[in-house]
Formats: C-alpha cells, sequence, structure tokens
C-alpha cells in the first residue's frame, strides 16, 4: 500500500496488480490533483478502506487472493461506503461481466486502455 | 457451434490434405486447431505491441523536443517567453497523454500472453490423457475453457474465427485490420451505469 499527497483533499483508491497500470493511473489523477492510494489487490484495498475513508475507488476486475467485483460488493456492504463511486477498470468488456459488476454495485465501467482525459472527466462526472 | 463437426471447407482446394482435414475428425485435427489459435493470439498481441512502442517512441521524442523548447526559452526574458512556454507545455501534456495509453499495452500484452501460456500448458496436460483426446464432449469442454480465459474483445473474435475454421491467412487479415482499427482508436469505452 503506498500514497501520495497533493493539494485536492479528494482521495482515489486505485486498485489493480499490475505495478505499470498503477503508476498510469497515478500519475494521471495526481496531475489533477487527486491523493491516490494504491492497492495491488482486493485484500488490500478492502482492509485499507475499513480503517481509512476514501472518496473513489477504481479497481480492477482480474487479481489474485480478491478480484474487483467482490470488492465492490464487499465495499458496499459496508455502511461508509454505500454511495462512493466506485469505478472498474478492466480490459474485460464482456456484457456477462459488466453485468455482475453493476450489480455487485459498481457506478461505472471503464475499458482499458484509458485516455488520461477521459478517465478524469469520468470521475469529475462521479464524484 | 458444435465442435464435433468437421472444420468447414472454406475453397474449393484438390489437396488431399485439406480434404482429409474437413472430412474426417481426428483428435490431432484438434491440437492443430488449438495451436494454431494459441500462435494467432500471440501474433496479434505483438502486433499490439507493436503499434504501442510505435507510439511510445513518438512521444518520448515529443518530450525531449518539448524539453529542449523548453529550455530554449528559458534562456528568453520571461515577457518574451511566457506565451512560447504555456504552448510548449500544452504540447508535453498531449505527449504524456498518449505515452500513458500507449504504456497500458504491455499491461495487457503480459495478459494476454499469459493467457496463451496457459492454453498451451493446458493443451499439453490434455493431449497426454488419451482417454480425453478420444472423447469429442472432453473436447468442447477444452474448448470452452479456454473460452471462458480469453476476456478482452480481441482475444473473443480471434477465437471464434479460429474455431470456426478460419485460415491462418484470414486470422493474420483480421489482425491487419485490429491493428488499423487501434491507430484510430486506442482507447476503450466508459459506461456509467
Amino acid at each position: 500500500m503506498s500514497g501520495s499527497a497533493s493539494q485536492n483533499s479528494r482521495v482515489i483508491l486505485a486498485v489493480d496488480d499490475s505495478a505499470s497500470m498503477r503508476q498510469m493511473v497515478r500519475f494521471t489523477l495526481e496531475s489533477a490533483g487527486y491523493r491516490v492510494v494504491q492497492a495491488v489487490d482486493g485484500v488490500e484495498a478492502l482492509d485499507y478502506a475499513k480503517n481509512s475513508t476514501v472518496d473513489l475507488v477504481l479497481t480492477d476486475v482480474n487479481m489474485p487472493r480478491m478480484d474487483g467485483i467482490t470488492l465492490v460488493r464487499e465495499l458496499r456492504g459496508l455502511s461508509t461506503y454505500k454511495f462512493t463511486p466506485m469505478l472498474v477498470l478492466t480490459t474485460e468488456s464482456g456484457q456477462d461481466t459488466k453485468q455482475r459488476g453493476k450489480q455487485a454495485g459498481a457506478t461505472g465501467w471503464i475499458v482499458k486502455p484509458f485516455s488520461p482525459e477521459q478517465l478524469l472527466s469520468t470521475i469529475a462526472r462521479v464524484l | 457451434m458444435d465442435l464435433s463437426k468437421p472444420v468447414p471447407n472454406s475453397s474449393e482446394s484438390t489437396d488431399d490434405t485439406v480434404m482429409i482435414r474437413v472430412s474426417s475428425w481426428t483428435p490431432e485435427q484438434q491440437i492443430a486447431r488449438l495451436l494454431s489459435l494459441c500462435e494467432a493470439q500471440m501474433e496479434s498481441a505483438l502486433s499490439e505491441s507493436d503499434v504501442a512502442v510505435e507510439a511510445l517512441v513518438k512521444s518520448f521524442a515529443g518530450l525531449i523536443e518539448a524539453g529542449q523548447a523548453l529550455g530554449s526559452i528559458n534562456e528568453k526574458t520571461p515577457e518574451a517567453g511566457a506565451s512560447d512556454l504555456a504552448g510548449q507545455l500544452d504540447a508535453l501534456k498531449k505527449q504524456t497523454a498518449a505515452a500513458i495509453v500507449a504504456f497500458q499495452f504491455y499491461d495487457k500484452l503480459t495478459q494476454r500472453l499469459g493467457h496463451v501460456r496457459y492454453s498451451l500448458s493446458a493443451l499439453a496436460m490434455f493431449v497426454c490423457d488419451s482417454a480425453k483426446t478420444s472423447e469429442r464432449d472432453q473436447w468442447k469442454r477444452m474448448f470452452a475453457t479456454l473460452r471462458r480465459l480469453y476476456r478482452t474483445e480481441e482475444e473473443r473474435q480471434l477465437f471464434k474465427m479460429m474455431v470456426e475454421g478460419a485460415s491462418a491467412e484470414e486470422a493474420r487479415e483480421h489482425i491487419q485490420q485490429s491493428t488499423l482499427t487501434l491507430r484510430t482508436a486506442p482507447t476503450g469505452e466508459i459506461e456509467i451505469f
């Protein structure tokens, strides 16, 4: 788990088992002034979220230990995360998986690769 | 698709080997089909990465150029350089954004090659089990298992083509077309629920 500080008070929890993807997300979000906290999988993200507060969750789907859809479902079960925006950022574009994400409580679905501009506008829209 | 059916004949070839391939069902035929699929997936992934690497090179070249321009502006008086600096910074931002998109293809490439590796490994185990290789239903299950493995649209399209009997040439054409599409629209879709 690692984080970075900036002028913006909004905290985004970025969850991905790929280090390069986490870096791309961090570069993008920090350039817009968000504070980014990173987690390598759903277990680490859930643990962090239970002990801290984040304003938005951006998660991959396929990860070891706990996948992103399970993470969203688990977070939605917590009173503090009932209304927190949760975006899924994944290479998965299949309708079945997307529907599972929606049913778990995801706010939106972004298929990789993302463009920094589109990611930032989507986050601004749901925050 | 019914995998128990012979591979559809896509031409009127009189080649004996082709005639044997389309007229009979053999375990070896299925092995060849799966290996062709794996090869095509790898080729597609590598083709995709070529686009990404190309974009990276362009982006970094742009960044270097912008950096040099900023250095030159810095030597000028602040008044004279202010508007030029804003323009150069904007160019730098665009190049960085392009690099961020391109970098993500490495992640995708790793994922796709991981699927191919899993496929080859699963196939290697499968063919060692003669009780399975002689059963058409077992082959159907094998294909279904691999189908579930492929999660990107490109992987699924290629899988569908190959199991439906596309030739290596047809697959190559499809990959080239996908690569062209990638050049014009490299980023994925966004849906808010």
